[in-house]
């Protein structure tokens, strides 16, 4: 009854022209939300997770509040999805897919991080067509940031309700499902008629491609953000425990483990037999699948955390690796483990480089984050900058 | 600096509670706040005293300025002397608050960082944690799902900045002096506080990770409980309630005893 009473009976005071709230902690209040709103990451200028998709010549660039199409040898944008009148929809990490053998001309599939909606979208006759929206699917209950996977005619993608969904191509339609227990932001693989994918709840599911039923799971230390890559008939995914596992897919367990010096969050990448991968740190390694032993006698360092997942030159002589927090570009030879200080383009203000580097062959290209740049090109061979999107005053 | 002295040290500590405390999220979340209101209490209490303090001479500091109004100097001097008199430090109202402000943003900060909604937001995480500490990168990224919420993001219902906005009216209805003359500049300014404040807190529930909304929730529920355990400190009263008059309270008392005994 006391408690009640304190609650509801307060003393009443005699008015004075300056009685009441002192104006002094009126501001700091004031002051204190202003701080803790500017803290919470949500107001101002978002800070998207780019992801980008280059097929014949054009860029198909998810970034900010848009996905857009850029010519990949001008960066010139040719259009943007959606309309500038309907920016809702944004922002976009999911990086864009296509499926070359869905409607006319393909189809390209993308999907909102706050609108939690995917897209099909129908490509026109020629790149600088805008697209027409085919379908869309919104019934996930979280953001989307991996990206999917085409296997025949299904789309399967994780999202951030910790759900898998495989959806028709041809009309969006969801097929199956299949919950796990945390985030999914990694992109599943698919090989033969089974999907591989990781979650943050520290599994990596198998699943039957035309049901979505489990088949087999496999519990990493920590949580894997990464996507399986499949090298030399077996599967390689690492974990913010920081640790590799190479899983036997018939014998369905870890047949060997590496331990790195920090999280390991970039997908590896392979080439010639080798493995490349990076941890959080900034070591890069390369190993020997065939033996398991390590090419150079100790990880590159690029002296920066390393997110994205590297690429490799066409001859395989260089691995390129993006520094996160500086925004330097590296190229490292892969013979030597040898950091090419003469490669690459220095700038003043580089932003920073979150996402998977990607090349056509010909040229690098980055996204860098808070900067007005929102995608470069670079010169494989030299490093030299060619381009940027927007192009720099 | 910041993020070494107050927002690390609060990150661990939410996550060694989430690591022993049944792995969840909300009960860390909760708990961390609870236990930073309680630590913060001292200095609270502090605070309040000498804004019931200040209140109880404003009277005489309004007569003084009524008295000194074309001599601001000696206004000066005799408010100084009035403080002096009465046992106040006129800054001893605005130093606790600012040693709260650095730990309450922190600690908002913290929440906000280990539900990490996003890769960026989770790629931060690593240079928080003590590493030193075995396990502790296994427990990232924390469990966010509760009931119906994702700790992560907004409430899809509008329940907890609801709750958030009717707690923090309560709240602030309580910590606010109720003045007789509501009409009075003091009146309506403590009127448009009791609408705002609470309103402002529910749009950031509202828009921001409800695991934020949590912190708001259990940060007014704790200042409810305050209020109700120290109620004294608490209630900005009249003149007569305040330190500059405890010589003449503790008289009276000492006069009322000592006729009590006589009787």
């Amino acid at each position: 009854m006391s408690i009640w009473r304190n609650l509801i009976h307060r003393p009443k005071i005699r008015a004075h022209r300056s009685t009441g709230f002192p104006s002094w902690r009126l501001s700091v209040v004031l002051l204190v939300l202003v701080l803790v709103s500017g803290c919470a990451g949500g107001g101002g200028r978002h800070q998207s997770w780019p992801g980008l998709l280059e097929s014949n010549g054009t860029l198909y660039v998810a970034n900010l509040e848009h996905v857009q199409a850029l010519n990949s040898e001008t960066g010139k944008v040719l259009w943007g999805f959606p309309s500038e009148e309907d920016s809702g929809a944004g922002p976009f990490y999911s990086v864009p897919l296509l499926a070359p053998d869905v409607a006319d001309n393909g189809l390209l599939l993308v999907a909102g991080f706050k609108d939690k909606t995917v897209y099909g979208l129908a490509l026109g006759a020629s790149p600088a067509e805008r697209p027409d929206e085919l379908w869309r699917f919104d019934g996930a209950a979280g953001q989307y940031v991996g990206t999917g996977t085409v296997a025949g005619d299904l789309f399967i993608i994780g999202n951030g309700d910790g759900k898998v969904y495989a959806l028709n191509l041809e009309d969006g339609a969801k097929l199956w499902e299949y919950a796990t227990e945390d985030r999914v932001w990694a992109k599943p693989l698919v090989i033969d008629d089974r999907v591989y994918v990781a979650s943050l709840d520290h599994f990596l599911y198998v699943l039957d491609l035309n049901s979505g039923a489990e088949l087999w799971r496999f519990e990493a230390e920590g949580s894997i953000s990464a996507t399986p890559v499949l090298a030399g008939g077996d599967i390689w995914i690492g974990d913010f425990g920081s640790k590799l596992y190479q899983i036997d897919l018939e014998a369905q367990e870890v047949v060997w483990t590496f331990e790195a010096n920090d999280w390991l969050w970039a997908t590896p990448i392979e080439g010639d037999g080798v493995l490349y991968f990076a941890d959080v740190s900034g070591n890069v390694y390369a190993l020997n699948i065939s033996d398991h032993m390590m090419v150079w006698d100790a990880p590159a360092s690029v002296g920066d955390v390393v997110h994205g997942r590297p690429a490799l030159s066409p001859d395989g002589a260089l691995l390129y690796v993006a520094g996160f927090e500086r925004g330097g570009l590296h190229a490292i030879d892969t013979a030597t483990g040898n950091v090419r200080t003469s490669w690459g383009t220095v700038q003043e203000s580089p932003g920073r480089l979150p996402g998977d580097l990607v090349t056509d062959g010909e040229r690098l290209y980055s996204l860098p984050i808070m900067v007005p740049a929102r995608v470069q090109s670079f010169s494989l061979v030299s490093g030299d900058l060619l381009w940027t999107a927007p192009p720099a005053e | 600096m910041f993020d070494t002295a107050v927002i690390r040290p609060i990150i661990n500590l939410m996550l060694l509670i989430y690591r022993y405390l049944g792995q969840e999220t909300i009960v860390a979340v909760a708990l961390v706040t609870l236990l930073l209101r309680v630590v913060l209490t001292p200095l609270q209490l502090k605070q309040q005293k000498s804004a019931k303090a200040q209140q109880a001479l404003r009277p005489k500091t309004e007569e003084l300025q009524k008295k000194y109004k074309d001599d601001k100097e000696k206004l000066s001097q005799e408010q100084m002397k009035l403080y002096r008199e009465a046992g106040i430090n006129p800054a001893a109202g605005c130093l606790p608050l600012l040693i709260q402000l650095p730990l309450m943003i922190g600690l908002y900060q913290a929440i906000n960082r280990v539900l990490a909604a996003t890769p960026l937001q989770l790629l931060a995480l690593p240079s928080d944690i003590y590493r030193w500490i075995p396990g502790m990168s296994s427990l990232i990224p924390l469990k966010s799902q509760f009931l119906w919420l994702d700790l992560a993001l907004p409430d899809p219902y509008y329940v907890l900045p609801v709750l958030v906005v009717i707690s923090a009216w309560y709240y602030q209805k309580l910590l606010t002096p109720q003045v007789a003359d509501a009409d009075s500049q003091s009146g309506a300014m403590n009127k448009q506080m009791q609408i705002m404040m609470p309103l402002m807190t529910g749009f950031f529930a509202a828009t921001y990770a409800s695991g934020l909304a949590v912190y708001f929730l259990i940060s007014n529920l704790v200042g409810l409980l305050q209020y109700v355990l120290f109620r004294r400190e608490y209630a900005t009263g009249n003149a007569s309630t305040g330190p500059g008059n405890d010589k003449a309270r503790k008289s009276d008392r000492k006069a009322t005893r000592a006729k009590a005994i006589r009787g």
